[in-house]
């Protein structure tokens, strides 16, 4: 039964790692530079480790998520900030996420696509109500393992073995630069996309993890967020071996399960329709979870999906109208795909304000005694906080340089 | 509100809405569009044409590809054009139309063998021609 306790890892990772922004910006990557930029998904997913691992262990230690930490280390008006730019990105998220979910159950179903978005609105709504968050975690975490479809349809593609290996060598062979710059940074924002740590370490605070369970908490994000990055390192050699060499620009979700169809046929396809279906509805619940977390933690109320919604009314009664807004928000009928590519960059922008109180806290020895940060997490975090920050920076100006990834 | 508004405009304007003048780059990314979706919609009609499809995800996205060669071809039968390219725009503007009305046979048969095989010449050199545009 050990396996099932890196779920929470797993639910984190593949919510995290490959919602539907991240399936698009992974494929297109692939298509548009082949599997040159393989080795930044290596450097995202080395980086949502350490930080992951970090604020597992202070919810372990100290029975406190990010951002308890957060209003902690930065004081009430400071942390205002971070929750506002957290709640603006994860609405967007949760939005886009719905939408996928309702294109998903198109692709299967051929049913109206408006009457599908009310239709993933309620089941998500329910689901969170009835189901106790170790099944959430089970359900969505391992049927999106289905995604493993595309690291069977990378190899079926034949893909330049040689060519691959090279890709995690950091080189830049285009002759558009600032697209290539774009795509690193999106590809680095996505993996270390906030709501990632904010719903994992409260998934800690909610198992009640202690400091026995350290030893979980490095399982968890080294198996969840290893398994996330493998998944990505198949999506964009997909694209490079697929849809580079026709000439393809995927845009549409149907155009990455495409990948799976054409190598594997109807079960290829059926796979990914149904492993996207639970990682875009686990991102769903990921980010409902985190955009309630962080409001019930910033403000101190009760807060957790252990306890019975009477328990915790305010929290409930915050994820529901989120889940109400990013209902409206796609019924507007914004393209949820486009919405999460934006989602992503304006969540690199907030990357700091998330990060930067992470690791003072992990240093903190009065919080975290003798589980304080040792020398190497501290060199590794610091490491990152230098890319975050140049992630932060450059996110937009490459946005409007680059027409969103268009050129 | 006033400035909110401003700065939404300026961003369209640096981000490059769809309104412009069409000049040779904008053909060439265009062109490159164009043979994607008609590259796409031929490897979906080989797929259904070995029943190696489902006929939800058949009708479903060949509406999705169709309908962004429509919307493309609208665009470019409308927008002004750089001296000397209109010719190959309006061209492409057709070209697009066709593409969009072959994916929409597609979207009416999505299990019918016949019709999807009937479409993978026509698609595939309809990408030929858009690709030749591009260049």
């Amino acid at each position: 039964m050990k396996i099932f306790n890196i779920a929470l890892g797993i639910l984190a990772a593949i919510g995290g790692f490959v919602d539907i922004g991240d399936l698009v910006f992974n494929v297109s990557a692939g298509a548009t530079f082949g599997y040159q930029l393989l080795w930044v998904v290596v450097i995202g997913v080395v980086g949502i480790i350490v930080y992951s691992e970090m604020c597992g262990r202070v919810a372990a230690v100290s029975g406190k998520a990010v951002f308890d930490a957060v209003r902690e280390r930065l004081g009430f008006r400071t942390s205002l900030a971070a929750l506002i730019s957290a709640q603006v990105v994860n609405l967007m998220t949760l939005a886009a996420e719905i939408g996928g979910v309702a294109i998903c159950l198109q692709l299967l179903s051929g049913l109206p696509y408006r009457w599908l978005i009310l239709l993933a609105g309620i089941a998500l709504g329910v689901i969170v109500w009835v189901t106790s968050f170790d099944w959430i975690e089970r359900i969505f975490g391992y049927g999106g393992l289905c995604l493993l479809v595309f690291a069977v349809a990378a190899v079926k593609l034949h893909p330049t073995w040689s060519a691959v290996a090279h890709g995690f060598v950091p080189h830049m062979e285009t002759e558009s630069p600032l697209l290539y710059a774009y795509f690193a940074i999106g590809l680095l924002g996505a993996a270390m996309t906030p709501y990632e740590v904010y719903f994992y370490s409260s998934g800690g605070v909610e198992e009640q993890w202690g400091p026995k369970d350290l030893g979980l908490n490095k399982a968890n994000a080294m198996i969840g967020y290893g398994l996330g990055g493998f998944l990505s390192f198949a999506l964009m050699i997909v694209g490079g071996s697929l849809f580079l060499e026709k000439g393809i620009q995927p845009e549409f979700l149907g155009s990455i399960t495409l990948g799976a169809e054409v190598p594997l046929g109807q079960i290829g396809l059926l796979l990914a329709l149904v492993g996207i279906l639970f990682a875009v509805g686990g991102a769903s619940i990921d980010t409902l979870f985190a955009g309630a977390y962080n409001l019930a933690q910033y403000l101190g109320w009760e807060w957790g999906r252990y306890r019975h919604p009477s328990g915790a009314p305010r929290f409930t009664l915050t994820w529901l109208v989120l889940l109400v807004l990013g209902l409206g928000a796609v019924m507007t009928g914004v393209d949820p795909v486009q919405l999460t590519e934006y989602a992503v960059i304006f969540s690199a922008v907030a990357l700091p304000l998330t990060y930067v109180p992470i690791l003072l806290v992990a240093n903190d020895r009065a919080y975290m005694r003798e589980y304080a940060n040792g020398r190497l997490a501290n060199v590794f975090g610091l490491v990152y906080l230098v890319v975050i920050m140049i992630v932060a920076v450059t996110a937009i100006p490459l946005m409007i340089l680059t027409n969103v990834g268009q050129n | 509100m006033k400035r909110a508004f401003a700065l939404g405009a300026v961003a369209a304007v640096l981000t490059g809405c769809n309104g412009g003048t069409v000049d040779d780059h904008a053909l060439k990314r265009d062109a490159e569009k164009v043979a994607s979706l008609a590259t796409e919609g031929e490897l979906l009609a080989n797929d259904v044409s070995k029943g190696a499809s489902t006929t939800p995800f058949a009708r479903v996205h060949s509406k999705e590809l169709s309908q962004s060669a429509s919307d493309l071809s609208d665009a470019l039968a409308q927008r002004p054009t750089s001296p000397g390219i209109e010719r190959d725009v309006r061209k492409l503007s057709r070209l697009a139309a066709r593409v969009s009305r072959q994916l929409e046979q597609l979207h009416l048969h999505p299990s019918d063998r016949g019709v999807a095989a009937s479409l993978k010449q026509p698609l595939t050199d309809a990408a030929d021609a858009a690709d030749k545009l591009s260049k």
